[in-house]
């Protein structure tokens, strides 16, 4: 009974591989019944399940056939775009890469492509490739109407267009059409671009606050406050417009403004300039003629004076670096005659 | 004279010993005595030098860096290596113009440069020049740590910080005892009911005043350094130079532990010591100079890698002590390390065998990254 049920399995192995080939063998009777459960499978299930499909036969359990991965039929020329058109989860038999994912085992390599789990969880852009995205803009032209001929480099769209408008739309397929990321709308405009005095310019950096980017002089206002497109747009003009006007009004307690709320450090009526025109000054005492005012402005022209200015502003402005205190240090040694 | 001790024997055991030191020169290592510490100039950087015991009692009581005080027991000798800093500072002080307003000059660096040190060999030769010396040895002990913190009984707001200034009195008068008998006050002080420093008398009896009369020690540093303000660089015959020196200097514009009664902190105005040790190293005495130095070791509130003038300080210290001359200290040149290292391979410092290999220098110069004071705390390992 053992050496007929072996060689009915080899059998059986031939007769479903000849099915897929090409012209049928010649007929080999064998029981109806068995030809039915011996359809599609595969050599190494023939193997292992060779228990099962006897007592599992009340099941009808039908087990597919192995069939080739499609990776076997890809040519290196075809076409990508029609394997992945939409984003759609990573098929390990679609994608022709040996890509490795996750934690390796002990002394071992990450996992494979099959049966990945980890592959499938993460969101892939295999639908998106240079080819696509190509395409996807050869679809869209017909909407679109050409670029001026005339902006052909950013400096030119720069001075002609300084304020720019950013604003996202959304296409979708859900019960709703609509998304309300839609009415967000982010203006950024160049400060040097506006007109702007130095007033001006630091009372509208201050208004703004977070929105101003110092790096880059640029203000960026994002509106989202209102629910339409539109009316967020007329918002972040009207927001700019105010801005604008306000910066170059100069309020009554705006004359009170302190040295501690200066922005950057002014040497003239500073503790240093007095330390260094005392200082000056016992060393060279009043004569009887001179008199205390034209003293001090002869004092603060002379070019070791200015050279300490300067050294004195760029260590409080810049911060402080070996370079900015060699320079103090020569500026002081100038000055005092060492 | 450079009078080489042992010179040429100490080459002979050294090439039979440690033959890989190829770098054995005769320029390095030479000890010389005090007498030419005048004339130190840029050929002797990186040399050491002695400075005489009888010297160090008196002009050094507080002012040295503890782990050097135990270098010095150790060794039984004080050897200081010549460097850069000091050196500019000497010409510096050589070259000024004493009637002009008092200079300032403040050394800065990293952690464990040699900053005191520098500190110290610079006094060392203003007292040779006979100059008189005020070091404070540490301006941060006055802003923390203070047991007893006493309401001012001659100003209202001002906090008296009695053992802090009978300790600093003691060191001052073991400092500069000849000049206490030459230096007459110029006004009368009255500090209580019953006691009062007549004017004409000798400094050294203000000082005594403060020593036996601990309440009042606080207003006698007060009244001290002004009537050393007011002499020093005069026309008088009694005229003499005055080196202010204080370490730490940033303690004096930082912010103190010391806390009032009704848990308030204190400010540094509020402490007389500091306030008058303020009004000194404003520039408006002439006839001497200001050395002080940037401590970040014993400073208050400030970050570990603070070393930079402003960073430690902060803008009310700079605004108070501009203008002053920076001059940075840094970690050891190749030569200075080469130095160092052979003076404790001379002084048989180094007593591990592979230290005294080139791989074991190599070693050393890449663990300490040739800072001072981490080399010294590496070699007293070996």
């Amino acid at each position: 009974m053992a050496i007929y049920q072996d060689s009915i399995r080899v059998q059986d192995c031939f007769g479903t591989l000849h099915k897929r080939a090409g012209p049928s063998p010649p007929a080999v009777s064998f029981p109806v019944g068995r030809a039915a459960y011996s359809l599609g499978l595969t050599a190494s299930n023939g193997v292992e399940r060779q228990g099962l499909p006897e007592r599992g036969n009340q099941g009808q359990r039908r087990q597919r056939r192995a069939v080739e991965p499609r990776t076997e039929r890809m040519t290196v020329d075809q076409d990508w775009t029609a394997v992945y058109p939409t984003a759609a989860s990573f098929k390990p038999n679609s994608v022709p890469l040996p890509v490795r994912m996750g934690y390796p085992v002990k002394r071992g390599v990450p996992p494979a492509k099959k049966g990945n789990l980890e592959l499938i969880k993460i969101p892939n852009f295999l639908h998106l490739t240079p080819e696509a995205i190509k395409k996807h803009c050869e679809a869209l032209k017909p909407f679109c109407t050409e670029w001026p001929a005339a902006l052909d480099s950013d400096a030119k769209c720069e001075e002609h267009f300084p304020i720019q408008v950013e604003s996202k739309a959304y296409v979708s397929a859900g019960p709703s059409l609509r998304n309300p990321n839609a009415r967000i709308i982010t203006l950024t405009v160049k400060l040097s671009s506006l007109n702007l005095d130095e007033h001006a310019r630091k009372k509208l950096i201050r208004l703004s606050g977070e929105r101003y980017n110092k790096d880059t002089d640029t203000l960026t206002i994002t509106t989202d406050s209102c629910p339409m497109k539109q009316q967020n747009y007329d918002y972040a003009m009207y927001l700019l417009t105010v801005l604008y006007h306000e910066s170059w009004k100069t309020e009554a307690w705006e004359k009170e403004k302190t040295r501690a709320d200066m922005e950057e450090y002014v040497w003239e009526d500073s503790p240093s300039q007095k330390n260094i025109l005392e200082t000056l000054l016992r060393m060279r005492p009043l004569g009887e003629k001179e008199e205390e005012g034209e003293v001090r402005e002869e004092l603060l022209g002379r070019v070791e004076v200015q050279e300490y200015k300067d050294s004195v502003t760029k260590l409080k402005n810049e911060g402080e670096t070996e370079t900015n205190m060699q320079q103090y240090k020569e500026a002081v040694k100038k000055l005092l005659n060492i | 004279f450079l009078h080489l001790r042992g010179h040429k024997t100490l080459r002979k055991h050294c090439t039979e010993k440690y033959h890989n030191i190829t770098t054995w020169t005769s320029k390095l290592c030479l000890f010389f005595p005090i007498s030419t510490q005048t004339c130190h100039t840029e050929l002797h950087a990186g040399q050491y030098y002695t400075l005489p015991p009888a010297h160090m009692r008196t002009l050094f009581p507080h002012g040295l860096p503890p782990r050097f005080q135990m270098q010095m027991k150790t060794f039984n000798e004080a050897c200081v290596m010549v460097r850069q800093p000091a050196l500019e500072l000497i010409t510096c002080l050589r070259k000024a113009d004493y009637s002009e307003p008092a200079l300032r000059y403040v050394l800065y660096g990293e952690k464990g440069c040699g900053k005191t040190l520098s500190l110290c060999h610079v006094l060392h030769f203003c007292s040779t020049q006979g100059w008189l010396v005020l070091h404070i040895p540490d301006a941060h002990l006055w802003v923390k740590n203070c047991r007893e913190l006493l309401p001012s009984s001659s100003r209202p707001g001002r906090f008296d910080q009695p053992i802090q200034a009978l300790n600093w009195l003691k060191n001052f008068k073991t400092t500069n005892e000849h000049f206490l008998s030459k230096i007459k006050t110029t006004q009368r002080y009255v500090w209580t009911k019953r006691e009062s420093t007549e004017e004409g008398r000798p400094l050294g009896e203000l000082v005594d005043q403060g020593v036996s009369r601990v309440k009042s020690s606080s207003d006698v540093v007060g009244a001290l350094l002004r009537e050393l303000r007011l002499q020093a660089g005069g026309a008088a015959e009694g005229a003499f130079r005055l080196a202010v020196a204080v370490d730490g200097v940033n303690a004096l514009w930082g912010k103190t532990t010391l806390k009032k009664e009704d848990k308030s902190e204190v400010l540094p105005e509020e402490l007389t010591l500091i306030h008058n040790l303020r009004k000194m190293l404003r520039n408006d005495w002439c006839g001497g100079a200001i050395l002080t130095t940037l401590s970040q070791t014993g400073s208050l509130f400030k970050p570990r890698s603070a070393y930079l003038p402003m960073e430690l300080l902060g803008e009310e210290g700079f605004d108070n002590m501009d203008p002053f001359v920076p001059i940075p200290v840094s970690n050891y040149s190749d030569k200075e390390f080469e130095s160092c290292y052979l003076y404790y391979l001379d002084r048989n410092w180094l007593q591990h065998p592979h230290s005294r290999t080139e791989d074991g220098k190599k070693e050393l110069i890449f663990l300490s990254s040739r800072n001072p004071s981490i080399l010294e705390r590496l070699c007293a390992f070996l």
